[in-house]
């Protein structure tokens, strides 16, 4: 199966958006989407480290996993690999650009048990993408995450000033109005499909 | 519900010892965002805001530092004093700048309840509807608030 | 059978290892800032372990920063000026700093990590300043929220310092509070008395220093403080003192008058004591004894709100009216002030008026 990675790019960020159709990556998206600052902090990490963790687990699983034939191994191993890079980055951002780190860092161990980037990883085995197609997959997989995660915290803002009915309150109400949002982006899936 | 990194690290600057001695948190043991989110559905329900009672306190504390800790009768049936350390306290919420060490003692003359806060309250109440958790010695509960001060909607 | 055992086995841990291996061999260099050389005035070279914060790498070579919170960076007094490395301004440094100060490259020493070689500038008294260790002598209660402590320094030490400075006394861990904080007290005896000094503290609500000495301090302590620091010292003029105080305020107004009597300076002095009530009175024996020492000093307790009880006779009202009341023209007057920041703001208003200018009232802003 042979998509472009154009394609790719872009049915990851809206018809196939991995928050709202997968729905991997939300128990931080519900608890980080308070406020739309820190949901663009979070959002550009995960763009980030998933962009470059798909290149590096796609690599990994090819020329380590396949030929030792350990493929049932890429759990845990994907993990180690997204945790290792994390950790790396953290150190990279903390010599070099100490104002960045100060804005990402506390962001980052978040981003190690993000799921959305574990799922990003398996997806793109499932798949079977190629080097360039994984790129785009992660890239634009990061960005719909991105997106999603902006979309809510504009709406819990707003929600916020007013009242809501007790049992509602803070993530119930945050799951409708996912599921809304969700209904809304596969309203596109007539477009592009690549599922 | 979990809670973002930044508050999270407010919930651990509040914890006794770091800023202040007793902390923010009282025997609250709710994670922060649970607090804010009860006590902004408490205000919110009294057709108020965070900021409508703020803007009162601020006014019975401006005048209650003219009088340099002297008591002092506002609108007839407040009696405000102020008690002023040296010193300024930091805000946990790292939403940085310091807040003077400003006590304000509240007294409604005319039915004998009272109620105090510091300049940092003000600053938490307006800034971050933070109104500090159940049992802390300088909470501000708001249902409290607006009785002791007659605050209409 | 084994051999997939092992094979599966050693290419996990082999992957492992080698991002562990990465990581360390990452952390080596990446975090490892070697040796740095901080330059202090032009003057001294000190060489310190890089990857510290300035702060703690000057108190380590016995160079002592005023700081009030320990290095949080939630006070907001280690200012220094930093002339060369340091890297940018940080955005947990912005806050405490004006705009004068960021263009005079005035940096928080707490939050600046020394990573390279760094050239600064610091006040040259500061040199002087060491940590001390000294034996709590006496608590006594002034007022039912104002104590005053009597440190003897160990080991015959000595601290010179001038009349009106202030130390800053370390807070060790006690209780709940896990972290070591610093706080600044003005010394109240004599500056010709260096073996001893006396602090005057008043509590203050839930503050992490003063439960500390309210509530766990005991006679026969120890404690550590370092100093002096302060520009709040009497000025060497002809001209009338005015002196105002509130509350613990009166320590340094006390070294100063002891000053004024043991090295026989006669100037006109006047000085306003302000509290509410006469349970917030304290030394006013003490004063009037002063009285009788320094021939043209007078003391003026004045009370804003007296208890019938008390059967106050004094002046009464806010000291800024009291203040107001006895002073006519104070353009060749001085005054050195000290209490809360609101009581200081609004006397500095009422000297103004009285045409003194403002180069002329000395304070510490804490």
């Amino acid at each position: 199966m042979e998509i472009s990675p154009f394609l790719i790019f872009f049915a990851s960020i809206f018809t196939s958006n991995i928050l709202l159709t997968n729905f991997l990556g939300m128990c931080s998206y519900l608890s980080i989407s308070k406020d739309l600052k820190s949901a663009l902090g979070l959002g550009e990490a995960v763009i980030f480290v998933m962009s470059v963790t798909s290149v590096l687990n796609y690599l990994v699983y090819k020329y380590i996993l396949i030929p030792f034939d350990l493929d049932y191994l890429r759990f845990i191993i994907f993990i180690i690999v997204i945790a290792a890079f994390v950790q790396l980055v953290e150190m990279i951002l903390e010599r070099f650009m100490p104002r960045l780190y100060y804005t990402l860092g506390i962001f980052l161990p978040l981003i190690t048990v993000n799921c959305a980037i574990l799922g990003v990883a398996l997806f793109l085995v499932i798949r079977e993408y190629n080097l360039l197609q994984s790129l785009a997959y992660g890239a634009g997989g990061g960005i719909g995450w991105t997106l999603a995660i902006l979309a809510l915290a504009g709406i819990r803002q707003k929600v916020d000033e007013s009242k809501v009915p007790k049992g509602l309150q803070g993530p119930g109400f945050a799951m409708i109005v996912t599921g809304i949002m969700a209904l809304a982006f596969i309203g596109f899936s007539g477009i592009i499909s690549i599922q | 519900m979990k809670q973002d990194p930044i508050l999270e690290r407010a919930e651990k600057l509040m914890k006794p010892g770091e800023i202040s001695s007793s902390g923010f948190l009282g025997n609250d043991n709710r994670k922060l965002v649970d607090i804010l989110l009860d006590d902004g559905q408490t205000v919110a329900s009294l057709n108020l805001s965070h900021e409508i009672l703020a803007d009162r306190m601020e006014e019975l504390t401006e005048k209650a530092r003219e009088y340099l800790g002297s008591p002092v009768l506002v609108d007839g049936y407040l009696e405000v004093t102020i008690q002023d350390s040296r010193g300024n306290i930091a805000c946990p919420f790292q939403h940085m700048g310091m807040y003077p060490k400003e006590n304000v003692h509240v007294l409604n003359v005319k039915t004998g309840e009272s109620i105090q806060w510091t300049s940092l309250n003000i600053h938490m109440i307006r800034e971050h509807g933070f109104y500090e958790g159940k049992g802390s010695p300088f909470r501000v509960d708001p249902l409290d608030l607006v009785r002791v001060l007659g605050i209409m909607a | 059978m084994l051999s997939e055992v092992l094979r599966t086995v050693s290419i996990v841990s082999g992957i492992s290892v080698f991002l562990a291996g990465l990581l360390t061999l990452a952390e080596k260099f990446l975090l490892n800032y070697g040796t740095c050389r901080i330059n202090i005035n032009n003057a001294r070279q000190i060489e310190v372990k890089g990857g510290n914060s300035l702060l703690r790498s000057l108190m380590q070579s016995d160079i002592f920063i005023p700081s009030a919170c320990g290095g949080r960076g939630s006070c907001g007094l280690c200012k220094v000026k930093v002339l060369e490395g340091g890297g940018m301004v940080l955005p947990t440094e912005i806050p405490y700093l004006t705009e004068e100060e960021l263009k005079g490259n005035i940096r928080l020493s707490c939050q600046v990590k020394v990573r390279e070689d760094i050239a600064i500038e610091i006040p040259e008294e500061l040199f002087n300043i060491r940590e001390y260790t000294a034996t709590v002598e006496k608590i006594i209660d002034l007022t039912h929220d104002i104590k005053t402590l009597y440190l003897k320094f160990n080991d015959g030490d000595e601290l010179s310092f001038k009349a009106g400075q202030y130390v800053q006394i370390k807070v060790p861990r006690y209780g709940k509070v896990r972290d070591e904080v610093y706080r600044a007290y003005s010394i109240a005896s004599s500056p010709r008395n260096r073996k001893e000094i006396q602090l005057i503290i008043r509590r203050v609500p839930q503050g992490i220093c003063t439960t500390y000495i309210f509530d766990y301090l005991k006679e026969g302590d120890k404690i550590v403080l370092n100093g002096a620091y302060g520009e709040f010292y009497l000025r060497d003029t002809d001209r009338e003192i005015v002196c105002i105080a509130g509350g613990s305020g009166l320590a340094p107004i006390k070294s100063i008058l002891h000053q004024m009597h043991e090295e026989g300076i006669n100037r006109k002095a006047t000085f306003f004591f302000g509290c509410v009530s006469k349970r917030d009175l304290y030394y006013v024996d003490e004063m009037k004894v002063f009285e009788s020492l320094i021939p043209n000093f007078r003391f003026i307790p004045a009370l804003s709100g007296p208890k019938e009880e008390d059967n106050w006779t004094g002046e009464t009202g806010l000291i800024t009216e009291v203040v107001d009341r006895y002073i006519t023209d104070g353009s060749n007057m001085e005054a050195y002030l000290c209490g809360s920041p609101g009581m200081i703001d609004a006397c500095i208003r009422v000297l103004r008026s009285k045409g003194m200018p403002e180069d002329r009232i000395y304070y510490d802003k804490f």
